[in-house]
């Protein structure tokens, strides 16, 4: 029988080994009671039992701000210098790993974004399996078997199942033997429906729901706060700014998370608007989390991790359009 | 030229050799790329655009007003609109700027050999189209009849007053102007009806049978100038539109430009209306 059995016992010696490979960060609580991946300092702190974290993992890839050239007089604009940092990332649920899937497509599949794929290249993902709660819905859209990780822990009562998804995981692995017990008896997978989701029907259709009612409904209740596209896994709309510095001669151009719901988004030079009010930009959210933009026309990104419907302040659901499909 | 779609890459510095005020706001900025064989490989298709980074104020995406000159000059016709296009301004002769592209799909010119091109312009919108009709000309003999008709908001908003009048001129193609209001300043000697474009169209004779417009302006032209061509029986896919959205990063990742499921910077900017008919906010 394979030794791929972590008792939970093990957890601090496991995240030892871990941190011999790089930073380990996962889910913790912040001392204002909010869940969040960020540093583990010490095996207390791992949350394990985590539901979902605020922010998701994008930040490891995309931070909110990061600088992506500077300009000084005599030299011109230079990049600084890209990231070097190793980090493991543990205990991502399949909807987070499916997220950093999606992102991995938008920023390297054509012509590989540098900043992304260093940190990319030094990230590991290690994936947990979870247990959903009233806000999921990971398996409408596609996103419950877990995919695109180096390492993979499902859960049992006693322990974690452990596998490898990289040749980086394997030797991951292969230093954590020590800790590793007999397998026990494989879990029965849990049932999955067959039925395709009201959601991928819809999607493959290329609907937009045109005469829904509900856009109007949305438009009247949003506050266009922008938290839905914030926590998503896969919103990565960006804003390019520079700043000039003190010394009125050199300058920084940084890239942030931008935001469709925000008025600005759809602003051009000169003040006019393609998408001045909410329901335009709900509609161009709907887009481009179930339809696509550019090159990644027909790929549905939403992983269905119930961040939006869960941090929504007037309760907004997209979902809600799909119900007329059931 | 930088043809590599990321965003980071870094911008090729250039020089502004010459300054050509237009109107009250809006200067055609000549740039030499300080590479001269960065400027040599530039490739130009009518219709591009490129990022221009003003240091310290960041980049914007600007049309190429022409193609690149014998002495590999790019020009760029740039309003004073926003905090990039401001900073601009300021800059004289011997200023550093950089660029990065030329991005987009411009118009399809070799698609349109020997077929009679109709360039419409509203205001700023003769930018891109100036690019394309120096092209036409260039070519002269590729195609049928090239017919421009440019709609500005007054005499003294009408840009590139003095080749204009060159192009009235000539023999080789046919020149109509039209402005929104008449001040009493006559617009220097050049033959300009009164009125918005879609007037001018209708009361000018042209064939529409293997005839291709191109169309670029503010973005209340689009939608009646659309509707005139169509009653003289454009056919959807034979009408050409240069769109402005607010492009970011210029290849496809920032997601600021999408029309309908199409990126603006990458898919266009230069549109058929068969492909935008329909698609909710893209006109």
């Amino acid at each position: 029988m394979a030794k791929d059995f972590l008792p939970i016992g093990s957890i601090p010696d496991f995240l030892d080994a871990l941190a011999t490979f790089g930073e380990v960060h996962g889910p913790l609580l912040t001392d204002d009671g909010v869940q969040v991946f960020g540093r583990i300092a010490s095996p207390a702190d791992l949350r394990l039992d985590y539901r979902r974290t605020l922010l998701p993992p994008k930040k490891y890839l995309l931070p909110p701000r990061e600088t992506v050239l500077t300009y000084a007089p005599d030299s011109g604009y230079r990049p600084p210098p890209l990231p070097d940092r190793d980090i493991i990332l543990l205990a991502l649920h399949p909807c987070d790993l499916a997220g950093i899937a999606y992102l991995d497509m938008a920023f390297t599949s054509t012509e590989p974004d540098p900043w992304y794929r260093a940190r990319r290249r030094r990230l590991t993902l290690i994936g947990l399996s979870c247990e959903p709660d009233e806000f999921c819905f990971c398996a409408e859209v596609g996103a419950a078997t877990p995919g695109n990780f180096d390492l993979f822990l499902e859960r049992t009562p006693a322990g974690f199942h452990i596998r490898t998804g990289s040749r980086r995981g394997e030797k991951i692995l292969a230093r954590l033997a020590r800790l590793l017990g007999e397998s026990e008896p494989a879990l029965s997978s849990p049932q999955r429906c067959n039925i395709e989701s009201a959601i991928l029907v819809a999607v493959r259709r290329g609907e937009t729901f045109p005469y829904s009612p509900l856009w109007d409904e949305f438009a009247s209740r949003c506050l266009s706060c922008g938290a839905c596209s914030l926590c998503c896994p896969t919103c990565y709309c960006f804003d390019v700014r520079e700043y000039g510095l003190l010394d009125g001669e050199s300058a920084e151009r940084i890239r942030e998370w931008d935001n469709c719901l925000f008025m600005a988004h759809g602003e051009t030079a000169g003040g006019f608007n393609f998408r001045k009010n909410r329901r335009e930009r709900f509609l161009y959210r709907y887009r481009h989390k179930y339809l696509g933009f550019g090159p990644t026309r027909g790929t549905l990104s939403c992983v269905g991790c119930g961040r939006c419907r869960e941090v929504c302040p007037v309760r907004i659901d997209l979902l809600e359009l799909f119900k007329e499909e059931r | 030229m930088s043809t590599n779609h990321d965003m980071t890459a870094i911008p090729l510095p250039a020089t502004v050799i010459e300054l050509r005020k237009l109107s009250d706001d809006t200067t055609l900025f000549r740039l030499r790329l300080d590479d001269a064989i960065a400027a040599r490989r530039l490739k130009v298709i009518p219709g591009q655009f490129v990022q221009l980074s003003v240091p310290a104020g960041g980049e914007v995406p600007i049309s190429l007003a022409a193609l690149p000159g014998e002495d590999g000059a790019l020009e760029l016709c740039v309003r004073r609109v926003g905090h990039v296009t401001a900073l601009l301004h300021t800059l004289a002769p011997g200023a550093g700027v950089a660029i990065r592209g030329p991005y987009g799909n411009g118009f399809p010119v070799t698609d349109w050999r020997g077929k009679n091109v109709l360039l419409l312009a509203g205001g700023l919108g003769i930018a891109p189209l100036r690019s394309l009709l120096h092209f036409l000309l260039r070519h002269r003999s590729d195609f049928g009849e090239i017919t421009l008709m440019y709609g500005a908001r007054e005499p003294a908003a009408i840009l590139f007053k003095e080749e204009l009048s060159e192009l009235s001129g000539r023999r080789d193609m046919h020149l109509f102007l039209t402005v929104d209001f008449v001040s009493e300043e006559p617009p220097g000697g050049l033959v300009c009806h009164t009125g918005l474009l879609p007037g001018l169209l209708s009361g000018v004779n042209f064939t529409t049978e293997n005839t291709v417009a191109a169309l670029c302006g503010p973005p209340a032209l689009y939608r009646c100038v659309v509707e005139e061509l169509q009653g003289f029986g454009f056919p959807a896919d034979s009408i050409f539109l240069s769109l402005e959205r607010r492009m970011k990063c210029g290849v496809g990742l920032c997601c600021h430009c999408a029309i309908g499921e199409l990126f603006c910077c990458t898919d266009g900017p230069v549109f058929r209306y068969a492909d935008l008919r329909g698609v909710e906010g893209a006109l």
